[in-house]
């Protein structure tokens, strides 16, 4: 076949993408698999000991620290659900009463548009033993209660889970609503005029029609507590002392605090095969979905 | 993704059906159940803003005060004493320059990363939904997949990369890095959008013309508004909130706002200046906010749009 | 010379075959239209013709030159589209610019020929409004000019009438048509509406199933119909299909219905020579029955059947009767549709000389 000029020019103008894709995404992550083999220290070493390849990967499950960050991450997964949850619950009540829903909307997805750091300052301040809520609490009388939650390891974990909670709840709802406006209208009369109590219509009808939205938002969500990096710097700074440790920050503390550039890669790779883990119900999800609207365009 | 544009347009057309004017809509009555949400949706409300509301006294506030311990009450004496030491004044380290060093390198770092995120994903996205490309499939799979690689995967390659192109530490090193992150997202989003082009439009811009990048310039770029917009403000937002990728490729001299908050907060010398804090936190935030509460339906698309973000 | 041609062309998707080794070539001038059916690959004819989809086997000539592998751009072809496909960011100035952007000419000549087909057109008020703020019929227009300003040899329209109302509609074909006649300009032209196709075409390529089934002037087509799928797709109501055994006795060949009625065939004109007892399709054009008994001489066979409803539609009727459990459809006088009562039994005759017998096997005209 001829050389024709149209042929090619879209393809070099995807060049620069089909690079960064290769060399920064691809050829990164085979880097990174490659150093977690090695016994590399502050300095990438190239060379694999065969007899025990795997010797980073050893270490890193004899790890407290490590223990600890995965323990937080499901701490954190659950407790984060929370905001599905809440999130749903503001997301009917929106659009059930449509009084004031701009309004609503506006206050509820605000935390949104800051930074994690700046949210983790403002609840960071908030958990302040000395000058914080707790203090306020106890200037009106209400002494038995302990907010101070970020002061010691039993309780740092919720303090950071609230935080996120008050942060993502808006993004959720957003989600949320979207989806309650894609239930076909008739259905709310079809209730009224059948007589189904609003509870049983929620949990029967409702919900269930929403399953896709529920599943996106659980994924979305595990996704995020994955990369949870920046609430932790800014509340806790991983501690009091390691008990706030999530895999992405015991990862990033492992390459740039202690400089042991195998080990981290290791918690690194760990961190993809959770990612992955979760990852693959989605890509299911979307191709189960797009045959479905595949089939419904013909 | 698509499902939410849709169900936007739903919404759209049920607004239009709800408001036509051949059924005046009947003025509800307030009903208990109504109160009980409002004054329900109210509660949730207070609790968002009580810790902007915090946030914002507690920044005009004197440290004699805070000292008194009463967080939620107004400043005895407004002050702007606070504001204008973080601002000139705060330590990120050890420098105490304040929080306009970081204020001027995020602004260095957010344009480069906008001109080169959005550039090479149009683009990109473009090549990807009108050009018949035999690979266009399995390379929307693959970038599918980098959207939702954890950071920590590819960051020391990264930083080797960036250091051998000699762009590590400074604001290019980070701009780049932001482009590279965002790239897989924004080209679907992108895609998504070019995708919804009549393709007869295409079939006569390529007999017309034919040329790929003059389709792209007259005809496929003015009719990208909308989109352009969203992930504008989707991505100035995200580029200024971002902490990792600040902290780890700014080296010392370019660090971005957040890194400098962070190390206000968290190395503290001495006694902690909470006002300075709190002020130092409003700063970072006002930019993004100030975006949320003029364009905030555009952010709200951008974020639903990019919602595999996180 | 054949100014455009198609040989041995192959498309396929995937595994799926959307045309099979197709040959067809039209000569300079000829308005061609391809009609079919949806699905029929018509449209990926145009689309291969235009080079917006390449041929997976054969070749495509325009005049002398192959163009099987040249861009859509340098072909010299100019084509409109069903949706008008008008860039909604341009002005309608804008648009027809564009139009020209491949051909790299001076300023004053892209300035010249935007005002020759804005006049022609009668577009010269709507130079600076965009796409959207034009009617259907206005849009048409344009589409139709940003082909025009290229001054190539051959056009390409696919189904560009689709869109518009019924009025607008008839107005167009005539305009296209009178096009044709003033730039004698080769024309192929997509469409499954029949009457288009009848009314504006110098040649006709009725395709199904990635065939074309047949090949000639509009007259060819509806006076001989080359098999059982173009009788039954051209004509409205459509041409009324029995089965019936062939009859050749005394030198006498007639065609002999399930009830017995026998139709005179003695001035049939057969291609392949009769069989006596042969099952073949005998085809009866609606508008060549008449109301009423007639003579042998006049009437190759005469029916009495009950009528089932008559309808007007508007300057004539049709009347539906039925003839061994199936209907048939006449076209009538409406003046006589008016006279017919549902379930009165009313004899009707056909036409000699009107007659269309295909092979029941092959489906093949006889």
């Amino acid at each position: 076949m001829a050389f024709r000029w149209s042929r090619w020019s879209p393809q070099l103008a995807l060049l620069p993408a089909v690079t960064v894709t290769a060399v920064a995404f691809v050829g990164a992550i085979i880097w990174t698999i490659y150093l977690s083999l090695t016994r590399s220290r502050r300095l990438p070493e190239y060379g694999i000991d065969w007899s025990e390849p795997l010797r980073q990967y050893t270490r890193l499950f004899a790890d407290d620290a490590w223990a600890i960050s995965l323990k937080n991450l499901i701490i954190l997964g659950l407790g984060s659900a929370l905001a599905i949850v809440f999130g749903f619950i503001l997301a009917a009540m929106i659009d059930k009463e449509k009084r004031g829903e701009s309004l609503f909307r506006t206050v509820f997805l605000y935390p949104l548009a800051v930074s994690l750091i700046v949210t983790g300052t403002a609840w960071r301040w908030l958990f302040n033993p000395e000058f914080g809520v707790e203090h306020a609490l106890h200037s009106i009388g209400l002494t038995w209660i302990n907010f101070s939650w970020l002061s010691t390891g039993e309780t740092a974990m919720y303090g950071v889970i609230l935080a996120a909670v008050w942060q993502s709840s808006g993004f959720y709802m957003a989600l949320m609503l979207a989806g309650l406006k894609s239930i076909n209208s008739e259905i709310w009369s079809a209730a009224r005029l059948d007589g189904v109590n609003l509870f049983r219509l929620y949990t029967e009808i409702i919900i269930p029609m929403m399953k896709f939205t529920f599943v996106t938002c659980a994924i979305l969500l595990s996704l995020g507590v994955i990369k949870a990096y920046d609430v932790i710097v800014a509340m806790t700074n991983g501690g009091p002392g390691q008990s706030t440790y999530v895999p992405a920050y015991f990862t990033i503390q492992a390459l740039s605090a202690k400089g042991n550039l195998g080990f981290a890669s290791a918690a690194a790779v760990m961190m993809l095969v959770i990612t992955a883990v979760i990852f693959l119900p989605l890509v299911m999800l979307t191709a189960w979905q797009q045959r479905r609207t595949g089939r419904a365009a013909h | 993704m698509s499902d939410l544009t849709i169900a936007q347009k739903m919404l759209g057309g049920e607004v239009a059906v709800r408001s036509a004017p051949y059924f005046p809509r009947k003025k509800k009555r307030i009903t208990g159940r109504s109160i009980a949400i409002i004054i329900f949706l109210s509660i949730c409300a207070i609790f968002f803003c009580v810790p902007l509301y915090v946030v914002i006294i507690t920044s005009f506030k004197t440290m004699e005060q805070i000292r008194e311990g009463a967080m939620f009450s107004l400043p005895n004496v407004w002050t702007l004493e606070a504001w204008d030491h973080a601002w000139n004044s705060a330590c990120s380290g050890i420098n105490c320059n304040g929080l306009k060093v970081g204020f001027w390198n995020s602004v260095q770092i957010l344009f480069p990363s906008l001109i080169l995120s959005i550039g090479i994903s149009m683009i990109t996205g473009y090549a990807l939904a009108l050009w018949n490309v035999r690979w266009a499939g399995g390379f929307l799979f693959l970038l599918f997949i980098c959207a939702f690689v954890p950071f920590q995967i590819i960051m020391f390659p990264l930083i080797s990369m960036t250091a051998a192109i000699k762009v590590y530490g400074n604001v290019w090193g980070v701009a780049i890095v932001h482009a590279v992150l965002a790239m897989p997202v924004l080209t679907l989003i992108f895609r998504n959008y070019y995708k919804d082009i009549p393709q007869e439009i295409m079939s006569a811009a390529v007999m017309d013309s034919g040329s790929f990048w003059k389709i792209f310039v007259e005809i496929i770029l003015p009719m990208s508004g909308n989109i352009l917009i969203v992930v504008l403000i989707l991505q100035i937002t995200s580029i200024w909130n971002d902490y990792l990728i600040g902290v780890t490729f700014g080296g010392m001299g370019s660090q971005p706002m957040t890194v400098n908050l962070a190390n206000l907060i968290t190395i503290s010398t001495g006694t902690t200046r909470y006002n300075d804090n709190m002020a130092a936190a409003l700063q970072t935030a006002i930019p993004p906010l100030v975006i949320y509460f003029f364009v905030g339906k555009l952010f709200v698309q951008g974020i639903t749009a990019g919602a595999i973000k996180g | 010379m054949p100014k455009v041609s198609f040989e041995h062309i192959t498309k396929t998707y995937g595994n799926v075959p959307v045309l099979k080794d197709l040959n067809l070539a039209i000569d300079d001038g000829d308005f061609l239209v391809l009609l079919g059916p949806s699905g029929c690959g018509k449209t990926t004819l145009l689309n291969l013709l235009a080079g917006l989809i390449d041929v997976t086997d054969g070749r495509i000539m325009i005049g002398d030159r192959d163009v099987t592998d040249v861009d859509p751009k340098d072909r010299g072809l100019a084509m409109v589209f069903q949706s008008y496909a008008l860039y909604p960011t341009k002005t309608v100035y804008g648009n027809l610019k564009f139009g020209l952007s491949a051909s790299k000419l001076p300023k004053d000549e892209v300035e010249r020929r935007i005002a020759w087909a804005a006049k022609l057109l009668q577009i010269e008020p709507l130079l600076n409004r965009k796409p959207a703020h034009l009617s259907g019929g206005q849009r048409q227009r344009v589409a139709i000019g940003r082909a025009l300003v290229k001054n190539v040899g051959v056009f390409l329209f696919d189904e560009p009438l689709s869109n518009l109302d019924a009025k607008l509609r008839t107005e167009t074909r005539l305009e296209i048509k009178k096009l044709h006649d003033t730039l004698k300009t080769t024309i192929v032209y997509v469409t499954h509406d029949q009457i288009e196709a009848m009314t504006m075409a110098t040649k006709i390529a009725v395709m199904n199933g990635g065939v074309i089934q047949q090949f000639g002037t509009p007259d060819e087509i509806y006076e001989r119909p080359a098999n059982l799928f173009v009788a039954g797709f051209i004509g409205s109501p459509a041409m009324n299909l029995r089965k019936v055994k062939l009859s050749i006795a005394n030198g006498k060949t007639e065609a002999v219905f399930g009830s017995g009625v026998r139709f005179d065939l003695s001035d049939y004109r057969f291609a392949t020579a009769p069989q006596d007892g042969a099952e073949v399709i005998l085809g009866l054009r609606p508008e060549h029955f008449l109301v009423g008994a007639g003579t042998a001489a006049d009437s190759a066979a005469t029916f009495e059947v009950p009528v089932q409803y008559a309808e007007r539609t508007g300057p004539d009727a049709s009347a539906y009767f039925v003839l061994e459990n199936d209907l048939l459809a006449l076209r009538v006088e409406p003046a006589v549709a008016a006279g017919l009562k549902p379930g009165q039994v009313v004899p009707v005759r056909y036409l000699k000389g009107k007659a269309h017998l295909f092979d029941a096997q092959t489906g093949q005209r006889m």
